[in-house]
């Protein structure tokens, strides 16, 4: 237990809102392993993208406790990379300058010129290298959650934080996108992999990705389950959606995410 | 763009109308300076093919052409107006050909006096700009400040400038810098509410992005926050120049020894009407010049909106 990266303890966190504080999370401990890939889910108002705020260091919990290698989390920090669901990127710098911008804030000390190598290795690694002039505007919402991502990674931190950075691509590319990201994230094997913390709405994005999915319930935000994905890697959509055990287990968090939406609604006459 | 599209058009039909209405005998007795006209006619013309064979987009030359074509028809209804029917009181309205022929005469020392406006005018509003942009980024960061701030800010940009001149000519030692400290106060207050009101409506995502990336105080002030406001504070900019324009011409009519509003209230107090027509237009012109050549830094520096 001891040895996970980050290591979340009873958190509550109270959300300010028209003057009357609401309860956003209510006791929420899990602990994520070094290297590992958490996803967060649960129905929309169940607190999830508030965690990851609090995660940023954006927002201060009312209780409970944070730790990263053991030591209480404090504000924004230099060791943790975030992609949004919108505007991780500034859209006065071209893609180029803002991964270049995004290493001299994390990585003090190097070189311009080592800078642009590092954004151009980047921009090549996620299908942009054709694209660093360009100004977000001038490119389609995937392409800018694929630079977002570039750096993110070019920043090389070791905890990468993701607020539903694919919520809003459409379904087709937002595939290409996760399967980019599993690639990415997987590696060849020969570099230590991030820890994740991911955030989604999407049943089949968490469980292709995850090592381990927290499944929140809300009002207020607590966690459900705690569900190790059964898995092996390095994963492939194609192959894993045909097989039964997917579809059981994508039951499964369905049902720990829908019990909770029966319950309020009010009891079991509810069909989903 | 065809060969056809490119070199037929209503333009110089027009230059040739005004050609045309020169073959009209004089009816004024006063020196029309047709020829002055005609070759600056002849001028723009040359400017119009040259512009045609280089300009490449198409709505850029359309707006030229435009222009030019606009030009032409005013000199003809001018020249008809004056000096081919004397419609109009020959001593008030000189032909255009003796506005031009002045203009050429005049060269030098009207050339003088724009310079001499616009350094007025430039030492003015950049002192404001680098006063007052830093000034309502630092405040307006500083949200609960920035909201005392903004009625504070309200109050001075609602009192309209002119009216520091009194106080300005008590505490200033020469017109030069009265009309400095007016300008600089005309261009203060809407480029620093223009920034403050930027700072204060800068996406909240966005500053969320910058902390995540663990920014400096500074570079969170200068690299996130100016230019995230910087469409704010040209609209601020552009406020406070057209006012300067305005004011210091103003004020130069009142006691200037040179400038172009010096020009034209110093010839009109002799009744030489020539050279305050020539000086009222070449306002216009340098005004439009100065609002183009901003115009076109402001789109550069906001290329990447789109």
């Amino acid at each position: 237990m001891t040895t996970n990266k980050i290591e979340i303890k009873d958190l509550t966190v109270n959300y300010i809102e028209n003057k009357r504080s609401f309860n956003a999370l209510h006791d929420v401990s899990f602990g994520v392993g070094r290297g590992e890939f958490v996803s967060v889910v649960g129905a929309s108002g169940c607190g999830k993208s508030t965690l990851l705020s609090v995660l940023e260091g954006l927002y201060a919990p009312a209780g409970g406790s944070v730790q990263i290698d053991g030591k209480e989390l404090h504000g924004t920090g230099t060791e943790r990379g975030v992609v949004f669901q919108h505007y991780s990127l500034f859209p006065w710098m071209t893609t180029k300058k803002n991964i270049e911008f995004g290493i001299k804030q994390s990585r003090r000390g190097i070189k311009r010129g080592e800078r642009e190598k590092i954004a151009d290795e980047f921009l090549r690694k996620v299908g942009l290298a054709e694209f660093g002039g360009k100004y977000p505007s001038q490119l389609s919402g995937g392409m800018q959650q694929r630079a977002a991502i570039a750096r993110a990674l070019a920043m090389n931190t070791e905890i990468l934080l993701m607020d539903e950075p694919f919520s809003a691509i459409d379904p087709k590319n937002r595939i290409i996108l996760q399967e980019l990201l599993l690639k990415l994230w997987e590696g060849d094997g020969t570099e230590e992999r991030k820890t994740v913390v991911f955030v989604t709405h999407d049943i089949d994005e968490a469980i292709l990705l995850s090592d381990k999915i927290v499944v929140l319930t809300a009002h207020p935000g607590t966690v459900n389950e705690v569900v190790n994905v059964p898995f092996e890697r390095p994963r492939n959509r194609a192959d894993l959606v045909k097989t039964d055990e997917y579809g059981k287990f994508r039951s499964r968090i369905l049902s720990l995410l829908n019990n909770d939406v029966a319950e309020r609604i009010g009891g079991d006459e509810v069909v989903l | 763009m065809t060969t056809k599209k490119r070199y037929l058009r209503v333009t110089h039909l027009l230059f040739i109308v005004l050609l045309l209405i020169q073959l009209i005998p004089d009816k004024s007795t006063n020196p029309t300076f047709t020829g002055a006209l005609i070759a600056f006619a002849a001028g723009l013309e040359l400017i119009a093919f040259i512009a045609s064979t280089f300009i490449k987009k198409e709505q850029g030359l359309a707006l030229l052409l435009d222009i030019v074509g606009f030009i032409y028809v005013l000199l003809g209804v001018w020249s008809l107006a004056t000096a081919k029917f004397n419609v109009l009181n020959p001593l008030l309205f000189p032909a255009p050909g003796e506005v031009i022929h002045q203009f050429a005469e005049d060269k030098q020392q009207i050339l003088i006096n724009i310079g001499s406006s616009l350094g007025t005018t430039l030492a003015g509003f950049l002192i404001a700009v680098a006063v007052a942009v830093p000034l309502g980024l630092f405040i307006g960061w500083s949200a609960r400040i920035g909201s005392a701030a903004t009625y504070i800010t309200k109050f001075f940009s609602s009192i309209p400038p002119i009216v520091y001149i009194p106080y300005g000519i008590a505490l200033l030692p020469t017109f030069k810098s009265v009309s400095v400290f007016v300008i600089f106060l005309a261009t203060f207050w809407p480029v620093f509410a223009g920034t403050m009101s930027g700072v204060l409506g800068v996406d909240k995502r966005i500053i969320d992005s910058a902390k995540v990336l663990n920014v400096s105080k500074p570079e969170m002030l200068f690299s996130v926050i100016l230019p995230a406001s910087l469409q704010q504070i040209f609209l601020g900019c552009n406020q406070g120049l057209s006012v300067s324009f305005i004011l210091l011409t103003s004020a130069e009519m009142i006691g200037a020894r040179d400038g172009m509003g010096y020009y034209v209230k110093y010839y009109s107090d002799f009744g030489d009407y020539t050279r305050t027509i020539t000086g009222l237009l070449v306002i216009g012109i340098v005004v439009i010049a100065v609002t183009f050549l901003f115009n076109k830094l402001q789109s550069h520096l906001l290329r990447w909106k789109r």
